[in-house]
């Protein structure tokens, strides 16, 4: 009799199993994994996600976040590499840096989908082409343009450095007021030190664009000596969000930043909002991040809607300058219509469109970035 | 008189020393908004504790997921050391000095390195980034405590009241399911509980093993406190040290000082 | 007889097996790697690399784990004798309770809490200001090695007093009474007495706390920006942005060596 009751009831949950499960396999989760600091992962969630669920019910978004810096684009990579035997992979969308696209593209793990969406049209920039000196066109859209800048307390620095040099010199005068997250703790500061050795060395076209010369970073001691010197006067930050503390708490008055960090965190009541940003000569770099999908991404054809929804205009308007304050991804004039006078100078307050143009540089090509990199850890930190 | 005051001041400032970076971790968690140069939070609330505990959120995911993956954990290492620890305790058994050896050495050695390479060999066996690696990772890391306070428990049962069950003809396996696993039940539940612990607020391995995909409640602290959340992080920490504060009250019962004494002897 | 001896093996293997592959397999692999190089053959240029670019964070790490190691001895050694050798009851309860919170919290969570404690206008340079006893601008942040050193100090002091005092109980009290009696002031009994007969159980107190402290992450990659900074934040970051696992094993060796040569002083104290 016990026995009996056993076997019917189990036989009903596996009914029930078997009846619930199509109903479960009907949903399709869209894997989205993003490089980058949080906020990267709140525009996702809290952003695009449920924009794309409206119109798309039987999917569900999932967001997963790697880490900030190329870490994060590192770990991405590494997914994908795991899985390079599998029929599908479980990342549909991936957001990454400018370094690691190059890389992927060249091992063939990216899908050229730029083609079969309607806005591939719409970005005719030279990031969308270029990474880093590889060729990526057709595999990537940027996501957005981000530029690097010193932002700086005006209460407690009168008068703002306008150059690399100018800083070192208020750096000396006044110890332990800057402060910079190194080159572990995310690109704000990655950023820096290639404005220094661009600001120090004479090879900065050539560390733009090529050609590749081993023996080039040879030449950067002298550099490299005047940023060790330059370190004992500064304070190192423990990351993008660390800087944007301390500079909030008054434990520095003036560091690097990220431009859309630096307004999301003025909105948020997480900095004065007081505080300006300059853009020192001759000038500091900017990068996109880039939306790419696996070239065997299990949901391919949600992942392009995916992606052809968050790079539209009114998306690109509404979500990337309005409420993240980043330049967009796309052609500026498509997002411009989209939006009111206001809001797109508001991004142009402290760093003007003109200042934009000459003094916002590229990162390095990927073996000088290396070289950069290696170098600034034997011959700076060490 | 005059002694309690040099006492005062000498608790005073341990009270501060010890108290003090908890009390910050308070003071951040009930703080809504809090820059400087205030002292003490600006504006207090819990406006944040809504968006850590939102239904989207990822607080509740990473706190299922850290619990789930402790529960696992010790179920996994009490399984492999009960056994162990009674064979340890009360057979003989040949090479013991070596296996002693090969349970002592996880405490010997910095695990850091050994984290890397098991995430880069279980990226080989597709285990990297699944809770099955991560409670693989938090078994061995348990694995070594819970050996220890085991085969402790097991060698304080008195040995006259397992003869005594033998000689009224019980058999090896009844003697060890009615007389010595009951008596040494304390010290087992101890060493569940401190491998439930050292599950929960593992970091390291997790950093490794886990992420991208399996987000461990410690993990999200460490985001949180990274990306500049203080509100956030100190929410989640307080989350964290709930389970913590409430077994060392338990386990003050049942880690008795000769139990204590026999660790790592 | 044999059959037991069996049967302790077949309870011993599972527990075992699990130590063999998910410890002591990665362990080996780990120090094999550190030596070869990237396509395969033997190399020190892991080494090489290792010194090139971390050779300060090697040498602080020794710093700071020798420094927190020696405070973590004085402070426990203090708390056992207070509690074997205290006179007030009050007072020996207030300190028991007092000194067992930080065992309880994990590392990353200290590290939280000392992150804006120990910031130059954290909670605690606010309140020595709020006291009257520094100025605004004379507070010194401790976000970088010193920061390291006090939250490993606050963290760990607690577990090797827990073992001391414990030790320290359960010493014969006759020998304490005798002192006593003749005279001896409480801090000469502690060092004279006490200590010397509870030194297997402090070192080997020492000792897990140095290995564990070797092992720790979270802390120095929350409280120090950067250089200095412990090896672990270094292996991390050949790891996390390079996948450099040549040169993140060549620096985990070192970290073994460290260990190692520490533990074989306190085996020739033994051995003596």
């Amino acid at each position: 009799m016990k026995r009996n009751l056993a076997l019917l009831a189990s036989f009903s949950l596996v009914c029930a199993a078997l009846t619930a499960a199509p109903a479960i396999a009907q949903q399709t989760t869209l894997n989205v994994v993003t490089a980058g600091d949080q906020n990267m992962v709140d525009y996702i969630k809290d952003f695009l996600a449920p924009r794309f669920e409206k119109t798309n019910p039987k999917a569900v978004v999932k967001a997963v976040g790697t880490g900030p810096g190329d870490g994060g684009s590192q770990k991405i990579a590494e997914k994908l590499q795991a899985q390079k035997g599998n029929a599908a992979w479980d990342v549909d969308v991936a957001v990454i840096h400018q370094k690691m696209a190059g890389d992927l593209v060249r091992e063939g793990l990216l899908a050229p989908y730029v083609r079969d969406v309607s806005t591939g049209r719409l970005v005719t920039s030279e990031a969308s082409k270029n990474a880093l000196g590889t060729n990526v066109q057709g595999y990537v859209i940027p996501m957005f343009q981000s530029q690097i800048a010193i932002a700086y307390n005006p209460a407690l620095v009168k008068n703002p450095p306008k150059s690399y040099e100018e800083l070192a010199a208020w750096a000396k005068a006044n110890p332990r007021k800057f402060g910079y997250n190194g080159i572990k703790g995310g690109m704000s500061g990655v950023g820096f030190v290639v404005g220094w050795v661009y600001a120090n060395t004479p090879d900065g076209d050539k560390l733009m664009k090529g050609p590749y010369d081993a023996n080039t970073k040879a030449n950067w001691d002298g550099a490299l000596g005047k940023l060790k010197e330059f370190n004992r006067s500064v304070v190192i930050t423990p990351g993008n969000a660390g800087t944007l503390d301390m500079l909030n708490r008054g434990e520095i008055a003036m560091g690097p930043v990220w431009v859309d960090m630096f307004y999301t965190w003025i909105a948020d009541g997480k900095l004065p909002p007081n505080m300006r940003l300059q853009l020192i000569g001759p000038g500091l770099p900017g990068q996109p991040m880039y939306y790419v999908i696996p070239a065997k991404a299990a949901n391919m054809e949600a992942a392009k809607k995916f992606v052809e929804m968050a790079t539209s205009p009114a998306v690109q308007a509404e979500g990337i300058v309005k409420k993240f304050n980043w330049y967009p991804g796309i052609d500026a004039q498509h997002v411009k219509s989209q939006l009111d006078d206001k809001t797109w100078n508001k991004l142009f307050v402290d760093v003007t469109p003109q200042e934009l143009a000459s003094k916002g540089k590229v990162f390095p090509i990927k073996p000088y970035f290396d070289d950069i990199l290696e170098s600034y850890e034997r011959k700076v930190l060490n | 008189m005059r002694a309690w005051i040099g006492r005062g001041i000498v608790f005073g400032l341990l009270a501060f020393i010890i108290l003090g970076p908890l009390a910050n971790l308070a003071l951040w968690a009930a703080a809504e908004q809090w820059y400087f140069p205030h002292k003490l939070p600006v504006v207090y609330g819990t406006k944040f504790w809504e968006q850590v505990f939102k239904p989207r959120g990822d607080a509740l995911v990473s706190l299922v997921t850290s619990v789930w993956i402790a529960l696992a954990t010790v179920a996994a290492s009490l399984a492999l050391a009960v056994p162990a620890g009674y064979a340890l305790a009360r057979l003989k058994l040949p090479w013991r000095t070596a296996i002693l050896l090969a349970f002592l050495l996880p405490q010997a050695f910095p695990s850091l390195a050994v984290y890397i390479n098991i995430a880069r060999i279980f990226y080989e066996f597709r285990l990297n980034g699944t809770m099955t690696g991560v409670i693989m990772v938090h078994t061995v890391h348990g694995l070594v405590f819970a050996v220890w306070i085991t085969a402790a428990a097991f060698a304080a049962v008195e040995r006259d009241l397992e003869l005594a069950a033998r000689n009224l003809g019980a058999s090896g396996l009844r003697t060890f399911l009615t007389v010595s696993l009951p008596l040494a039940a304390p010290g087992i539940l101890a060493s569940a509980i401190f491998v439930f612990l050292e599950s929960l607020d593992e970091f390291t391995g997790t950093f490794f093993v886990g992420v991208p995909d399996v987000i461990t409640l410690p993990l999200l602290m460490f985001t949180a406190s990274i990306a500049g959340n203080y509100q956030i992080a100190a929410i989640t920490a307080l989350v964290l040290l709930v389970p913590s504060v409430v077994f060392m009250l338990i386990i003050e019962r049942f880690l008795k000082a000769d139990v204590l004494s026999k660790v790592g002897a | 007889m044999q059959d037991r001896g069996r049967l302790g093996v077949l309870l011993v293997a599972p527990a075992l097996a699990a130590v063999l592959v998910l410890f002591i397999y990665p362990l080996g692999y780990s120090l094999v790697t550190a030596f070869q190089a990237k396509g395969g053959g033997f190399t020190l240029g892991n080494f090489a690399k290792a010194f090139e670019f971390y050779s300060v964070d090697i040498g602080f790490t020794l710093v700071i784990i020798v420094v927190s190691t020696l405070l973590i001895a004085l402070a426990s050694v203090a708390i056992g004798g207070y509690l074997t050798l205290g006179e007030n009851p009050l007072a020996v309860a207030v300190l028991r309770w007092l000194y067992r919170w930080p065992l309880f919290i994990p590392f990353v969570v200290a590290a939280q809490c000392m992150r804006t404690f120990l910031a130059k206008n954290g909670l605690m340079n606010n309140t020595f200001v709020s006291l009257g006893i520094l100025d605004v601008d004379q507070t010194i942040g401790f976000l970088d090695w010193r920061g390291i050193i006090i939250t490993f100090v606050w963290k760990q002091t607690p577990f090797v007093a827990l073992l001391v005092a414990g030790a320290m109980a359960s010493l014969d009290r006759s020998t304490i009474e005798a002192a006593r009696n003749l005279g001896a002031g409480r801090l000469r009994i502690l060092f004279e007495i006490l200590v010397p007969q509870v030194m297997p159980t402090l070192v080997v107190g020492l000792i897990l706390s140095f290995v564990t402290m070797m092992s720790v992450l979270s802390v120095p990659l929350m409280i120090s920006g950067e250089s200095p900074t412990m090896m672990t934040v270094d292996m991390a970051f050949r790891i996390n942005n390079y996948g450099d696992y040549g040169t993140a094993n060549a620096l985990g060796f070192i970290s073994y060596l460290m260990t190692a040569t520490c533990a074989w002083f306190y085996l020739k104290r033994q051995i003596r």
